[in-house]
């Protein structure tokens, strides 16, 4: 469980580390609900053998689901989703069934009542069988501005 | 002859958003009791930040390109990027206007050789009293090759 933190602008400073939260291990059912809930339905998610016949060793996140855990995160570490003004995610790999997803941010600017963050999510864990990936990889950059009361 | 935009209604109820909000992990109580949310000062339940990716419900993959027709090859296509720009988050009850263009087109050449093409569709959203309360832009990039890994 995790809770909105109540942040005031002045509680805010750049080169502030915000604290990484940690969502999963990501399952094939969370899979299923994400396309049941967001309409993606790419087969590329679900079904092993299409995965399997489309270059992929095995089924593995939508990236809007990944996205998704991270937005939880800012929204987390800023008091509520209503405070998001924008937010941009890069997807730089794929997430697969068993990985944990880990979010960190970092506070880069403050300006006019504006926070910009810096973003990262990485996968941890040992990836599909025989890929040989890393233990951890970044997964998305990203960056948002969210508007903090005085 | 392609359109230049699409335009489309994404409802938001309250059923929609709570199974939103599971699926992504979250657990505050502003997307699940009405209650809770207005004592928040919000009029209903409101919607996720990337609640908005469920319009893919009301205009399909295969509507969007063959009505805005960017010809892409969904075998050697990613999602690159989204970005979302927000006004206010949707509330339970409201009904959204959509309209979707394709907002870039651009081909980039690769630096291990080949080329990406990246396309931008931009959708914006309003409310009933025609106020913008979000955009989102999703850009996908279409490789020259085998994406691979």
């Amino acid at each position: 469980m995790t809770a909105p933190t109540n942040r005031t602008l002045t509680s805010v400073v750049p080169g502030m580390d915000l604290d990484e939260v940690v969502y999963g291990p990501l399952t094939r059912d969370d899979f299923v609900r994400y396309a049941e809930a967001s309409g993606d339905d790419n087969p590329l998610h679900q079904d092993e053998e299409y995965a399997r016949n489309n270059g992929a060793p095995t089924v593995f996140a939508m990236g809007m689901l990944n996205a998704g855990y991270l937005a939880h995160a800012v929204s987390d570490w800023f008091g509520g989703p209503h405070r998001l003004r924008r937010y941009k995610v890069r997807f730089t790999t794929r997430v697969w069934a068993g990985d944990e997803l880990a979010c960190t941010g970092r506070v880069v600017v403050v300006e006019s009542g504006v926070v910009k963050v810096g973003l990262e999510a990485r996968r941890r864990g040992s990836g599909p069988d025989g890929l040989g990936l890393d233990e951890e990889e970044v997964a998305i950059v990203g960056e948002a501005e969210v508007v903090l009361p005085e | 002859m392609a359109e230049t935009e699409i335009t489309f209604a994404l409802p938001v109820t309250r059923r929609a958003i709570a199974d939103f909000a599971v699926a992504v992990g979250e657990d505050n109580t502003i997307f699940f009791d009405a209650d809770e949310a207005r004592r928040q000062g919000f009029p209903d339940v409101v919607a996720p930040p990337t609640f908005s990716v469920r319009q893919i419900f009301e205009v399909p993959r295969e509507e969007r390109e063959e009505r805005l027709g960017a010809s892409l090859d969904y075998g050697r296509v990613l999602h690159g990027e989204q970005e979302f720009i927000y006004s206010r988050l949707p509330v339970a009850g409201e009904t959204l206007n959509g309209t979707m263009r394709i907002s870039k087109d651009f081909t980039k050449e690769g630096k291990r050789g080949g080329s990406m093409r990246f396309v931008t569709y931009e959708s914006v959203f309003t409310d009933a009293d025609g106020a913008e309360v979000l955009r989102a832009l999703y850009t996908l990039i279409e490789t020259s090759k085998d994406p691979g890994a």
